[in-house]
């Protein structure tokens, strides 16, 4: 029943998403959207009707439905139930038409009357639901009926509805990993609405180029959009970042991965695109850029999803193996070849002459980083791709992993952080020698200070030193901005600083993001500069020291949990000297039903100064083996991109109209630096 | 303070900060890494056999955590990081060996990063400079 009826929601869903592209287009001439409010209804209705049925079957445990007997189990709790509705592929297709739909509607809610680009743009986004819900109306389809079953989940399912269905006694859970942290129901949505979100500025990008409307319409339509997507995607990648910390026990946060690689990569793309849009908007610069930066975006993010979904990673040799693999490339190529094609068709009419006053001016350091972060973005993909590349060209098989990326990465994203301290303060058109210095001069000593204490404090690693120096660089320099700007208003400073946030919350969301990057560079270098790696063997009761803490085995550990057995040991850190505990921990090894493998879990102790990373590597009982990591300022990396969010958050505060911003500036004199602080 | 008069302050203590960090840097790394740092070191650099593309490293799986054992011994037997790559790209084979400096592949997977930041700061330079020109035709 619930099978049947998730169907024909898709089928809705599909005909719909049609329906708002053949709209779309009929009505793009005259601009009139109350022709779409019915497809975009439906489609949004429907599609919040197949993930609510997902939902419905997977807490009633509906397991003559093939995805639901395969991803969830009789065991499984309820906040990984309902997580279990995109733990796996088909389920995470339906959420990704979810998201999709929502922003459709969302975005029809802004199209006014005459508004062609608007309505055409709904048409490009509706084109792109097609895509998905045509996937899961054939591939990729979450409601297909079981009709195999094995001892616990399912073997064989039919696309067809009809097809009598059994029922498989249990189901087999989710993969262990998966319900090993509540952050994991968080980070997938999290990402898709990050990645969905881009659909926007694409759907107008794509509109603004066949409607031949090469202004900055489409950039002021979509701004927002693409902060929302932006900020999404970070927190998403984020969130990753410290379920790997946090769940996978080897000491890490990042370890270069395809998958990981995938999320990054249309990141890079998408903040350079946010910066290159200041640019255009504010000076007329960079059109065409922005109009290819938005469709690599929009390219990458299905480029991730092809890489997560169709088996390339897991094998570089085996070439697509789930169905919806060559379906995901065959979109690809049509997202990339499509509109590249249109705007190869349109450049003659889009290229302007270039106006770059002078290279070092605000916009000039502007496009010195989106030079840097396309560098960067295009170097993680060649990386990641050149296994398959080389394997391609000559049979040979090469690996990439995390000694190419790390050693590519540093250069790039120093010069990243010195430029962006520079271009943060930067006005635009140009920025004289001598201006620059008196804004740059404190930033600069104090950054040269802070790496001399350091390197007198025997810190010896050269780029952990450098991106100290940048980190209080890059944050004073911030700071010194605001207060020269504060200072220059009349009346009480506090009172001033609320209003210079205020009338500029683009700019100074954009400096907290940019002094949440510099934190979090200084979290990555000293994390990954200044770490201590130990293993130590400990016999019950012994202590042993690693980097001035005191670690004791206390004793062992284990029970059993509706879910899973948890095997562990109770360890105390204590300082240097043994004798005051700062925290009792308890690394563990879970077992889950339906997997044999034990999945360690790692145990954390946060300091201000260091945390200590305890994971168990092997023995038991009497005597067990620990590896003991001590990571320097590991909070201020969670830290940093917590503030480069609230920076994203910040920046998309409406800015106060003109009218109102007159009415207070009459009565003082509007300092002239006002202006030169403003980013748009 | 005049603002000459800052700016020589600033300047002699940017400078004798700047002195200290390439004196002290350049005096170089002084701590060798510890044993289990270079265990890490390695076992990152080696792709793990049935993991999904993981490292030694990364992976959580019982084959990873039996060769980080033997990477453990073989560091604690002395065995210099090469030897262990080698050992290593013997038996598995160089295509799990991820760092790729001694593969001939190697230089085509640096080159064309670079080339790819030589050929956009060219084109940055052809936009400034054709925007000067433009500046010149009509002032």
């Amino acid at each position: 029943m619930i099978a049947l009826a998730g169907y024909l929601a898709i089928f809705i869903a599909l005909g719909a998403a049609i329906g708002i592209v053949i709209q779309g287009i009929r009505y793009s001439r005259t601009g009139d959207a109350s022709k779409l409010r019915l497809p975009t209804s439906v489609l949004l209705g429907a599609a919040i009707t197949s993930f609510v049925l997902l939902e419905i079957g997977i807490l009633n445990s509906e397991f003559s439905i093939a995805y639901i007997a395969n991803n969830t189990s009789l065991t499984t709790p309820l906040l990984f139930l309902f997580a279990g509705a995109w733990a796996a592929l088909e389920g995470s297709i339906v959420l990704w038409g979810l998201v999709l739909a929502g922003f459709i509607w969302l975005v029809w809610r802004q199209v006014g009357d005459n508004d062609g680009l608007g309505v055409l743009a709904l048409a490009v986004m509706g084109a792109v639901a097609v895509f998905w819900f045509g996937l899961m109306a054939t591939a990729a389809n979450p409601f297909a009926v079981c009709t195999q079953a094995g001892s616990i989940g399912c073997v064989d399912s039919s696309w067809w509805p009809f097809v009598e269905s059994v029922m498989p006694v249990d189901g087999r859970g989710p993969n262990p990993l998966l319900q090993n942290n509540f952050m994991m129901a968080v980070h997938p949505p999290l990402l898709y609405i990050g990645y969905v979100g881009f659909t926007v500025p694409f759907g107008f990008a794509v509109a603004a180029l066949i409607r031949g409307d090469f202004g900055h319409t489409w950039l002021d339509r979509t701004h927002r959009w693409s902060l929302i997507a932006w900020v999404f995607l970070t927190a998403g990648i984020l969130i990753g970042a410290w379920w790997s910390y946090e769940v996978l026990g080897w000491g890490g946060y990042w370890a270069w991965d395809p998958v990981e690689n995938a999320s990054f990569l249309p990141w890079l793309t998408a903040t350079a695109f946010i910066h290159s849009a200041i640019v255009q908007r504010r000076r007329g610069m960079l059109q065409a850029w922005n109009f290819l930066l938005v469709i690599a975006t929009f390219a990458l993010t299905i480029f991730g999803t092809f890489l997560t979904r169709s088996g390339v990673i897991a094998s570089v040799h085996a070439f697509s193996q789930s169905v919806v693999g060559p379906v995901l490339l065959g979109l690809l190529a049509v997202i990339v070849i499509g509109p590249l094609g249109l705007f190869i068709w349109r450049s003659a009419e889009i290229a302007q002459v270039p106006r770059l006053d002078s290279l070092s001016s605000r916009e000039g350091y502007i496009l010195a980083n989106n030079l840097l972060l396309s560098v960067f973005a295009f170097t993680v993909l060649f990386g990641t791709m050149y296994p398959l590349l080389v394997e391609a060209a000559s049979g040979d098989e090469v690996a990439v992993g995390r000694p190419f990326f790390d050693k590519a990465s540093i250069p790039i994203a120093l010069l990243l952080l010195l430029v962006l301290g520079i271009g943060a303060v930067s006005p635009w058109r140009v920025a004289t020698p001598k201006l620059l210095w008196e804004r740059l001069r404190l930033a600069t000593v104090v950054g040269l200070i802070a790496g001399a204490l350091a390197v007198v404090s025997g810190i010896d690693s050269t780029s952990v030193v450098l991106t100290i120096v940048l980190t209080f660089f890059v944050v004073t320099a911030i700071v010194v901005r605001f207060v020269s700007v504060v200072r220059s208003r009349p009346g009480s400073k506090i009172k001033a600083s609320g209003k210079v946030l205020r009338n500029e919350p683009g700019y100074w969301g954009g400096q907290m993001a940019h002094v949440g990057i510099a934190l979090m560079a200084l979290a990555i270098a000293t994390t990954g500069g200044l770490a201590t790696r130990s293993l130590v063997a400990l016999n019950q009761g012994e202590t042993a020291i690693v980097a001035g803490y005191c670690v004791r085995y206390v004793e062992p550990v284990s029970r059993v949990e509706p879910n899973r057995t948890v095997s562990g040991v109770k360890v105390e850190v204590m300082d240097g000297s043994c004798t005051d505990v700062i925290d009792t921990l308890e690394p563990r090894l879970n077992t889950y039903p339906g997997s044999s493998q034990a999945i360690g879990t790692p145990a954390v102790s946060t300091g201000f100064v260091n945390d200590v990373y305890l994971a168990i590597a092997g023995g038991s009982g009497e005597r067990i083996e620990l590896n003991v990591f001590v990571f320097p300022l590991q909070w201020l990396l969670w830290a940093g991109g917590a503030v480069v969010v609230f920076g994203g958050l910040f920046a998309m505060i409406p800015k106060p109209s003109r009218q109102h911003r007159g009415s207070y500036s009459s009565g003082s004199t509007e300092p002239a630096v006002e202006s030169e602080a403003s980013d748009e | 303070m005049s603002d000459k008069g800052k700016n020589l302050v600033f300047g002699v203590i940017g400078a004798f900060a700047l002195i200290v960090i390439v004196v002290g840097l350049a005096e170089g790394d002084s701590t060798a890494p510890t044993d289990a740092e270079r265990v890490d070191a390695l076992a990152s650099s080696i792709k793990c056999p049935f993991c999904n593309g993981e490292s030694l490293a990364e992976s959580q799986s019982s084959v990873a955590a039996e060769y980080r054992v033997i990477i453990t011994q073989r560091v604690a037997d002395g065995a210099t990081d090469d030897e262990v790559i080698d050992e290593f790209a013997a038996n598995f084979g160089d295509s799990y060996i991820l760092d790729t400096s001694t593969s001939r592949w190697s230089l085509a997977l640096w080159l064309v990063p670079v080339l790819a930041i030589v050929g956009g700061a060219s084109v940055v330079g052809w936009m400034y400079r054709s925007g000067k020109q433009r500046t010149k035709v009509t002032p």
